[in-house]
């Protein structure tokens, strides 16, 4: 009786701080309009099967090709397929949404474990981990995606793979450099003063310390991971086999939706990209500012529009990764570093 | 500028090149299939004998024969040469060549972008940091929420859908006749630019944001420090101090940016190329992905790391002249 006891309150303060995390970032105005899109597309792509009309990866349930919108193809149907495009829509989330969530946790996890180690081990874990985040972050990322996935196909495992790999750095980076602060403050000072073991510190002290960041950028990497990954596939060189959204506009302007001016079948998929990318990064953006009260509103969100620049794919790997921006590489911090080290 | 930094950078720069050029020696040795197989797929009326000769003399042609190391050896001994490389492609052309060929259509688009973003976008980010708050400055704000949640290759999608295909202004497909035909007259050169406007327009648009909202954030931030402050206090004009006190030290961090637009421009057009069928390096790219054209792909990436690097390291070194804070190691 005594550990159900036990269970049933921890589990109970943790539904109470997960209820308490939700209706601050309800109350925040931005957090809220990322909440209620984010929930509605995972809603979408949870229950597609009973939202779609029709069934887009069932060959027998295809009509006619490039129909205009009507009441039995609300967008009207694929132009090199015959798909419904509407159902094509609300199954894509899936993909995107899917691979967004997957990823952006795998980062987090990757990147996070990394960086404490980095930051807090020190020594030679650290001068290898940090050589290679160096390494990985000047080496332009989008033709060697384009040589993994053709080696070794495009599956959603390879996808999800390289995202991981080229992903976890600018977290890893951010990370360190907090756990560097916090492994010089005093109450860390004094846990091991205190004899501590190493271990426990890292998961009592340095652990809770970061997740917040952790939290918050991983938001913002799903919505980079979806652009990215909305690109891969409009290259054909995602899964050829999912229809996600990327792939609807690659169908759309080689089958020319263009030139018959089907604006609505290149309109679609590119909202429903806008849509979730727009949310995810509301979500990041609240969650800074809910998080970290103590950064100020204008530097945080512009840094982050910086971090995230997604003027064409490579860029968005580069900015992905040089994503220290925030914290670290911005000038004004440096700057600050140095007065702190000069007085 | 500290000697000791330079080297360090240098060295540095050589490392990671030389992890990038064992990569793409290792990955398309990584047991992916044998070019004989595709050049030979039936053995027909030779001789098993005959079959392996010819064979061998394919692999021998892609650099293929002997063990891993000595294939090592000599690919470094080529790459010293200047030598990337035979290419699949029928007629085995050259790898360097085939870059050559593509390379100034790739820049031509890149410069023009870079060039027009940095220059609009410093001067727009520099006006709505002095209407700090008001209507610009959100519109701004605004605009870059929009640019950096829709990909650029969906905006040069709509642009050559309504630009390109309902309106007719720009030609949505790069006239193929542009490469061959041209010469330096001014009707090829006006032909290229018409030919470039859509592409150019849909990279432009983002990178314009980009770079006024950062411009606009660095130069807000300068100018809460003390030394304006004081400068202000001793009466400079308004203008001088913007444009002498502020704007100096705004654009510091602008180096920065346009170091990694730098690096990108030759592979970061890949999909706007690809969009309106621009006859650059990122279409060669795709082309050798889809034939499987492994010497061609190693080549390019090899090219556009060379470059990347490059790059990173001029901008390295310009910042640290700039703020020698950076290479007295203030940074790190």
């Amino acid at each position: 009786m005594k550990v159900l006891k036990k269970i049933g309150t921890a589990i109970l303060s943790v539904l109470r701080s997960v209820g308490s995390f939700f209706a601050r970032l309800w109350k925040h105005k931005q957090g809220r309009v990322g909440l209620i899109i984010v929930t509605f597309l995972i809603l979408v792509a949870l229950f597609a099967p009973l939202i779609a009309p029709y069934d887009p990866y069932d060959v027998t349930q295809r009509a006619e090709k490039g129909l205009t919108p009507s009441w039995q193809h609300l967008l009207g149907t694929s132009i090199t397929t015959g798909q419904d495009i509407f159902s094509m829509l609300v199954y894509g989330a899936r993909v995107s949404l899917s691979i967004g969530i997957i990823t952006g946790v795998l980062i987090a996890i990757l990147g996070a474990t990394l960086g404490v180690i980095a930051g807090y081990v020190g020594g030679a874990a650290d001068t290898i981990i940090m050589r290679l985040v160096d390494i990985m972050i000047v080496i332009p990322t989008l033709p060697l995606v384009i040589v993994i996935t053709n080696i070794f196909g495009n599956s959603y495992f390879v996808i999800v793979f390289v995202f991981v790999l080229f992903g976890w750095q600018s977290l890893a980076r951010i990370v360190r450099s907090q756990v560097l602060l916090l492994k010089n403050s005093d109450y860390v000072k004094a846990a091991e003063l205190a004899g501590a073991s190493k271990g426990y510190i890292m998961f009592r002290h340095i652990l809770p310390g970061v997740s917040n960041l952790v939290i918050m950028s991983s938001a913002l990497t799903c919505a980079g991971i979806m652009i990215a990954e909305s690109g891969l596939s409009f290259l054909g060189l995602a899964n050829a086999t999912s229809i996600s959204w990327g792939k609807m506009l690659a169908d759309a302007q080689s089958g020319g939706a263009m030139l018959f001016g089907h604006w609505w079948s290149v309109l679609a998929p590119g909202i429903g990209i806008f849509l979730s990318v727009f949310a995810f990064m509301r979500l990041g953006l609240a969650l800074e500012e809910i998080l970290n009260p103590r950064m100020k509103r204008k530097s945080g969100l512009v840094k982050v529009f910086k971090h995230l620049n997604n003027r064409y794919l490579d860029e968005l790997f580069a900015s992905m990764d040089d994503g220290a921006a925030p914290f670290v590489q911005s000038p004004e911090p440096q700057k600050k570093s140095k007065r702190r080290g000069e007085t | 500028m500290n000697k000791f930094y330079v080297l360090k950078r240098i060295l540095y720069t050589l490392f990671i090149f030389a992890v990038v050029v064992t990569l793409c020696f290792l990955i398309p040795r990584l047991g992916v299939e044998d070019p004989c197989s595709r050049y030979y797929p039936a053995q027909g009326n030779m001789t098993d004998e005959q079959f392996e000769y010819i064979k061998e003399l394919t692999r021998q042609q892609y650099g293929l024969d002997g063990s891993v190391w000595s294939q090592f050896i000599r690919y470094i001994g080529e790459l010293f040469s200047g030598n990337l490389g035979t290419s699949y492609q029928s007629g085995n052309p050259k790898v360097l060549d085939l870059i050559a060929d593509r390379l100034p259509w790739t820049l031509t688009l890149s410069i023009t972008n870079l060039l027009i973003s940095l220059v609009i976008g410093v001067i727009i980010g520099t006006y709505c940091a002095s209407k700090r708050g008001r209507w610009q400055d959100k519109t701004l704000l605004n605009a870059s929420t929009i640019t950096t949640a829709v990909p650029a290759f969906f905006i040069a999608l709509l642009l050559s859908f309504y630009f390109g295909f309902q309106w007719e202004i720009f030609p949505a497909y790069t006239d193929q006749n542009l490469v061959s035909s041209f010469g330096w007259n001014w009707e090829s050169i006006s032909a290229v630019a018409y030919n470039a406007a859509l592409p150019v327009i849909s990279m432009v648009i983002g990178g314009i944001i980009s770079y006024a909202q950062s411009t606009r954030d660095s130069v807000i931030a300068v100018s809460n420090e003390n030394f304006i402050i004081t400068a202000r206090a001793k009466g400079v004009s308004n203008s001088a101090v913007l444009y002498k006190h502020t704007l100096r030290n705004a654009l510091l961090p602008i180096v920065t940016n346009v170091g990694m637009s730098i690096s990108g421009l030759i592979g970061g057009s890949v999909v706007i190329e690809q969009i309106f069928n621009w006859n650059g390096i990122g279409t060669l790219f795709l082309e050798a992905n889809n034939t499987n054209d492994y010497p061609l792909m190693m080549g390019i990436m090899i090219f556009t790391s060379a470059f990347a690097l490059v790059a990173n390291l001029v901008t390295d070194l310009c910042y640290s002249l700039l703020d020698p804070r950076v290479s007295l190691g203030g940074r790190r």
